[in-house]
């Protein structure tokens, strides 16, 4: 008792003198386990950290968390179930096309994409495994390429089976109600294939964010602002200003997802600039490649932690 | 008092603590030992009511944890010192568990003085090193003046003036009645601080004896050597002896 | 930082009064201690205060030029990200203590567990009342230079205008509510948002999209069709959270298609959408190990 209540120097002198009697005993090793003998030694090769290793890295990160498999899933059954639920809806003799019907579910699926690139952006430095990593690689860019390419191969595939199952269980309702999927048609095979890019964009748009902001409540609430409130309080608002503000939102990649009809009839409704589908697409690319950079210049200049 | 008494936790098919029987008596401070993976996080969570018992009790001064009127005046708990939000000051996440209890500004201030964390009190707790961490985490345990004090390796990363004063302290707390139970991993300190060690292994017990008792049993040597003898049939994960290590960058080859 | 200190007394110390448990009153203290001493919660309020005017402001003046500018008809226009605001909020509170370890030190304080929920939605709704007020606030205040412009005058207690504010009011805070529900569910900040996100945003355009003649097509020519009062689409968008909180204005609530549930209903509605998601976090906290 009257040791602790002491101040220090005189604790420091009383612990010289320990309650318990001072054990000295000769070096002796630890009882070895059976196991530690006889385990073959695997060789050790010193190789160099390249860019393919960084990738097979983020791959097996991104890979080996619960996520990995509940994220895509979870995209592609949101999307199939939005398109199968508006399809429904659809009436005989309907102008709706039948690509228009198919990509119906990125309104859903493009949540999912988005937060997979935000989790790829921030688990790092959420989780404290960005020490490991940046230990590992100190070229610090080449983990961020990595991430890009694993999350743009991610999202690839997850957009792709999200828009065969949707095209599967709309399947259907399509022959029933006419509209049909002419992969002919260049207005069909462009909004087919702007699904996937989109999804795909969108995911480096989470990644960018991600990986600026490094958390992920506030990376992911600028994604949402983005991409979905922005753009409805803009459509609210109509003008020459706002229409033009909501033109150059990520959301303009939208744009590809239209048929013909439908940015014809967006560009007659909009004071804005008339991007036309391919437009859109830039404006989404240029938002992926700003937010990249300045995830990159962030990471090149500043500390880690 | 802590009573454990046939305590069983199973997690699905696997069983983390198996009819583990001990009591840490006040005016005493209790040692609790064991492997990595032997179940004594488990019963600690278990005793402080996070997690409940699949089969036995554990009970704080005769009662279930969650039957105690005002734990924190009961028990002291400090299991991990990554349980603060790291945004919030030490001082006010400190407030905030002490207005559960109604317990004034003041014992804030007096624990934050306890614990010398008054210079970094006010700074957010995601900025401490570990061993600042554990000073908060021992500073809550004392919020209430408890009686009891569960204390999940409180020297993990203190300095060498830190351990010392960890151990000053739980000498005092138990000399003046109440009942400490503290794991550790490190047997040089639990020899100089704990008057009893529990030892588990497996979710059971393999020793509940007075340290001298134990320290006769292995033929004189260590707690250490006493340890090493007891759970030696029951380790789940052990390393490669040293030698084996360094063969890797032997074979390496560079550097 | 060196360890001079003392040990407890053995008397009880000082600053103790006597010694009582966790009674509802405390976990609430407590609560709003946790809520006030982080950086976000702050944060969120004040940009949500703040945008809640810029926009209302812009888009006042942007109208002011209208043959028949009714500054009221502007009031609302903040009010879809105002609301996000309040919804990241509760998310915040209710994941909180489940995303950081925070759970380990609260419910050994309060091993009853359930007090501390109790107090977080008192304190959910307190925090968010004081934000959606000064957020109404600051769209009122956002109004003023644009009708000032025209010579108006803003009638605040004339017509329904005090029930519009204080319909405003209540549905930002239900939104923080709603917020809190899923994040005290889902006990991780990404999926509550996301959750969040879907039900108050997106599933009301996706429904949209479905009952849209512009993009659904016009009935083709020669086919008699009536659009029905009431619609499954409608239906259910007026049973979300989004379309819910509609109905909390009187008159002002309801699209084409939706039913009319009135001032009761959309509360009614609202309730369950909060309710049931915090039953659901009750009864698996209760009952739950807190690992």
């Amino acid at each position: 008792m009257g040791r602790a209540t002491t101040d220090l120097p005189q604790r420091r002198a009383a612990s010289s003198e320990p309650r318990a009697p001072r054990r000295t005993h000769a070096p002796r090793r630890t009882p070895a386990p059976a196991t530690a003998t006889a385990a073959p030694r695997t060789p050790v090769t010193v190789r160099a950290v390249t860019f393919p290793r960084v990738v097979a890295a983020e791959w097996t990160k991104r890979t080996s968390v619960r996520s990995a498999l509940w994220l895509p899933l979870g995209t592609v059954v949101s999307a199939l179930t939005l398109a199968y639920a508006l399809g429904l809806f659809v009436r005989v003799g309907d102008a709706r096309s039948g690509a228009s019907l198919v990509v119906a579910g990125h309104v859903l699926a493009q949540l999912g994409t988005l937060v997979l690139g935000v989790l790829v952006g921030t688990e790092e430095h959420a989780t404290g495994t960005a020490t490991t990593t940046y230990a590992a690689v100190p070229r610090r860019l080449a983990v961020l390429g990595a991430q890009a390419l694993v999350t743009a191969s991610v999202a690839l595939v997850t957009a792709a089976a999200a828009l065969g199952a949707s095209a599967l269980v709309t399947h259907g309702q399509r022959a029933a109600t006419g509209p049909t999927l002419d992969l002919g048609d260049g207005g069909t095979a462009r909004v087919l294939a702007g699904f996937v890019v989109v999804l795909t964009g969108v995911a480096l748009l989470g990644l960018g964010l991600g990986a600026l902001l490094r958390r992920s409540a506030p990376a992911l609430g600028a994604g949402v602002l983005l991409l979905v409130v922005a753009d409805q309080l803009l459509q609210a608002n109509p003008g020459r200003v706002t229409d033009t503000l909501r033109a150059l939102l990520p959301g303009a990649g939208s744009r590809l997802l239209l048929d013909d009809g439908g940015v014809a009839a967006l560009d007659a409704a909009s004071l804005g600039p008339h991007l036309g589908p391919w437009g859109g697409g830039l404006v989404l690319a240029a938002w992926v490649v700003a937010l990249l950079a300045a995830a990159a210049y962030r990471l090149r200049r500043h500390d880690v932690t | 008092m802590i009573q454990v008494e046939a305590l069983t936790k199973r997690y699905g098919p696997t069983t983390a603590v198996d009819g583990l029987t001990f009591t840490a008596r006040p005016g005493l401070v209790t040692g609790f030992l064991g492997p990595n993976g032997a179940g004594k996080s488990t019963t600690m969570r278990v005793v402080v009511g996070l997690e409940r018992p699949t089969a036995g009790t554990a009970t704080v001064d005769g009662r279930r944890y969650a039957d105690l009127p005002a734990p924190l005046h009961a028990v002291g708990v400090m299991l991990d010192a990554r349980s603060v939000h790291p945004g919030r000051s030490a001082f006010r996440h400190l407030l905030a568990l002490a207005r559960t209890h109604g317990i004034g500004r003041s014992r804030v201030d007096e624990v934050i003085g306890m614990t010398g964390l008054e210079s970094v009190a006010r700074r957010r707790a995601g900025t401490f090193s570990l061993g600042m961490g554990q000073r908060l985490g021992i500073a809550g345990a004392l919020l209430g003046d408890p009686g009891t004090l569960v204390l999940d390796e409180p020297v993990n990363g203190l300095d060498p003036d830190g351990v010392l004063w960890v151990r000053g302290l739980v000498r005092a707390l138990a000399a003046e009645g109440r009942t400490v139970l503290l794991s550790s991993h490190l047997m040089h300190e639990l020899a100089l601080c704990a008057d009893r060690v529990v030892i588990i292994g497996q979710g059971r017990l393999l020793a509940d004896a007075s340290v001298p008792e134990l320290v006769a049993a292995s033929g004189g040597g260590s707690l250490e050597d006493a340890y090493l003898q007891l759970t030696a049939g029951s380790v789940q994960y052990r390393g490669r002896a040293a030698d084996e290590a360094t063969g890797l960058t032997a074979a390496g080859g560079a550097r | 930082m060196t360890a001079t200190t003392t040990v407890p007394n053995p008397a009880p110390a000082r600053g103790l009064p006597a010694r009582r448990g966790p009674s509802l009153p405390r976990v609430v203290a407590a609560e709003w201690s946790k809520l006030t001493s982080l950086r976000s919660p702050a944060a969120i309020g004040v940009v949500t205060v703040a945008v809640s005017g810029v926009l209302t402001w812009l888009s006042a003046n942007a109208s002011s030029t209208d043959p028949g500018f009714d500054p009221m008809g502007s009031l609302g226009t903040g009010l879809p990200l105002a609301q996000v605001g309040v919804l990241v909020l509760g998310v915040l509170v209710g994941t909180g203590e489940f995303s950081t370890g925070t759970f380990r030190t609260t419910f050994t304080a309060v091993p009853r567990r359930l007090p501390v929920l109790v107090a977080q939605l008192v304190v959910t709704a307190a925090a968010a009342l004081v934000v959606s007020v000064l957020a109404v606030a600051a769209a009122v205040v956002g109004l003023l230079p644009a009708a000032g412009s025209r010579g108006m005058t803003l009638d605040l207690a004339g017509g329904r205008t005090p029930q519009l504010l204080a319909g405003m009011t209540v549905q930002l805070v239900a939104m923080a509510l709603l917020g809190l529900a899923l994040g005290a569910l889902l006990r991780r900040t990404v999926p509550a948002v996301v959750a969040a996100v879907v039900l108050v945003l997106v599933l009301p355009v996706a429904l949209m999209l479905a009952s849209d003649p512009g993009i659904g097509g016009a009935p083709p020519v020669g086919v008699a069709y009536t659009e029905p009062e009431v619609t499954a689409v409608g239906t259910v968008t007026a049973v979300l959270p989004g379309g819910a909180v509609t109905h909390l204005v009187p008159g002002a609530g309801g699209f084409d298609g939706a039913p009319d549930l009135g001032v009761g209903g959309g509360v009614a509605v609202l309730a369950a959408w909060v309710l049931v998601p915090l039953g659901v976090a009750a009864v698996r906290l209760r009952a739950r190990d807190l690992a």
